[in-house]
């Protein structure tokens, strides 16, 4: 499903990054990716998302080979991956249900069929009730919530959740792994970027280690060991 | 699927318009003070052209025939002046018309009026008074009158006395015209780079939301679409204000203005009346075209996500 293969990537002027680092992740898996700040996590989602290209190696997701991607490309490989950011990313002069409803819109998808999709969507993050509220009325929960229903509108076969739980207390934060662990029920892959200790220990799921670049561990049922 | 981008395009745009509406409106108002000022500086130019040709009007050349020349000749002198491109009237003056005008200018003087009384004959000739189209034109209109067949004809013309005033006038009219246009082509680029930057900054606060919609996979064009039909929107608004806005201005400066141009044909109102099209449909269109250059300019800032 996801496969990279000795990437690297150096920011100006010399910071890398990720040093020829690979990683294989088959469907239906949930991995933590974790590391200290500057480890490179965060780089590998901006990566499989095609925010910034690697210097070196070979990326493919999902059947797309990202190293190879046209410029207009780039809009029809984001729809199909479901991404989550620690900020959320909602479009603040958006409702819940606008802003779920544009990563809709902007395939094109016809005006009922958004109106019948959006609802169930909502109905699955808990958020029937708020609807018509603004990012602003929202707590931070309820922000990641609209962002993980924006990111599932698509069905993807993947989702991407970085730091998800940065900005959300505890109970917040078992919320939004309870949905992702959901999700991941449902068959879609999972790859999530953390550092919260807790939670990672907690999922007993696969866990990659990155250090400066490089992966340094990676575990079948691992623990936040750094 | 290109008309469900568009008719979203066009609803978002509203949607953005209404939301971010102190925004949207501290736009239209730039827009709308630019318009205003390239209005104001057509209005300076109208009254400019006004005043020099409400100038240019009240002068002409008088040229003095002979009391002894008859009718028949200065006839033929005048169809031959009227024949020329250059001239806008000839306008004949009878000996006897001379002479009460002479009278009536000296009435007040007993001796001039003694002196009339004591002549047995008209001592005046038949005048013709020639006005040119142009100022420029009186010296080939003059030089036609000097044809050797007529110079028997003609006892005085006045051109010479006023061709130091002709040149003057000829003189300020042009230099007028070209600070006007000067002003004009400043004000206007100054009113563009406003307009211009005005927009830049509307859309630098959407710069997250850009990046949000590219980040949520959509199209470049997607999210180009509702700032340039927010753009419009904003141009149609200040388009409309302006128009409504001038012309109560219009109305007050003419009815300051008339007084100074009393006698001579000076109809600002009329003159936009008769040029609305041509006026405001420049205008808006040189807005639109402004207002969607800058926003394609600004997004592309930001679509590199």
């Amino acid at each position: 499903m996801i496969h990279l293969d000795n990437v690297s990537k150096i920011f100006p002027p010399d910071v890398s990054a990720l040093r020829n680092t690979s990683l294989h992740i088959e469907a239906g898996e949930f991995v933590s990716i974790v590391g200290q700040s500057g480890s490179g996590k965060t780089t590998i989602v901006r990566l499989l998302i095609a925010e910034i290209p690697p210097d070196s190696g070979q990326i493919n997701i999902g059947g797309w080979d990202i190293t190879k991607i046209k410029p207009h490309q780039i809009p029809l490989l984001r729809r199909q991956i479901g991404v989550v950011f620690q900020d959320y990313k909602l479009l603040p002069k958006k409702t819940v249900f606008e802003n779920v409803a544009f990563a809709l819109q902007v395939s094109g998808a016809p005006r009922p069929r958004i109106a019948s999709v959006v609802p169930q969507v909502l109905h699955i993050v808990d958020l029937d009730d708020k609807v018509n509220r603004y990012p602003q009325e929202l707590s931070g929960g309820e922000r990641q919530r609209v962002a993980i229903a924006r990111a599932l509108i698509h069905r993807p076969k993947v989702l991407l959740a970085d730091e998800p739980t940065g900005n959300l207390d505890a109970l917040n934060s078992k919320d939004i792994i309870e949905l992702l662990i959901k999700i991941n029920e449902f068959g879609t892959t999972v790859v999530m970027v953390t550092h919260n200790k807790e939670i990672v220990n907690q999922l007993k799921r696969r866990v990659v280690t990155l250090d400066r670049g490089l992966v340094v561990q990676d575990q079948k049922v691992g623990k936040y060991v750094i | 699927m290109f008309i469900h981008a568009f008719t979203r395009g066009i609803l978002f745009a509203l949607q953005s318009f209404w939301r971010n509406i102190w925004l949207s409106l501290a736009t239209v108002f730039v827009v709308f003070l630019a318009l205003i000022s390239i209005n104001f500086l057509l209005a300076i130019n109208i009254v400019a052209d006004s005043a020099i040709l409400a100038v240019q009007d009240r002068i002409d050349v008088s040229i003095y025939f002979k009391p002894d020349v008859k009718e028949s000749k200065i006839a033929e002198v005048k169809s031959k002046l009227e024949s020329l491109s250059q001239v806008k009237s000839v306008v004949y003056k009878s000996p006897e018309e001379n002479l009460a005008a002479f009278s009536q200018r000296h009435q007040n003087d007993a001796q001039i009026q003694e002196t009339l009384r004591e002549l047995l004959g008209n001592p005046m000739g038949a005048t013709l008074v020639v006005k040119a189209k142009g100022l420029k034109d009186y010296p080939v209109i003059l030089s036609a009158v000097d044809d050797p067949s007529f110079a028997d004809l003609i006892e005085e013309k006045n051109y010479d006395d006023n061709q130091l005033v002709i040149d003057r006038i000829n003189l300020i009219a042009d230099n007028v015209k070209k600070i006007v246009l000067a002003i004009s082509l400043i004000f206007s680029i100054i009113a563009i780079l406003i307009v211009f930057n005005t927009v830049r900054i509307a859309i630098f606060t959407h710069q997250n939301e850009i990046a949000i919609m590219k980040l949520v996979g959509a199209s470049n064009w997607f999210i180009r679409f509702p700032f340039i039909f927010e753009s419009i929107i904003s141009g149609i608004l200040a388009t409309i204000l302006a128009m409504l806005f001038i012309y109560p201005l219009l109305s007050l400066a003419q009815s300051y203005l008339g007084a100074f141009f009393a006698g001579a044909s000076f109809d600002l109102v009329g003159y936009f009346n008769g040029n609305f099209i041509m006026i405001f449909g420049l205008e808006f269109l040189a807005i639109i075209i402004i207002n969607i250059f800058s926003s394609l300019v600004a997004i592309s800032k930001y679509l590199n996500v």
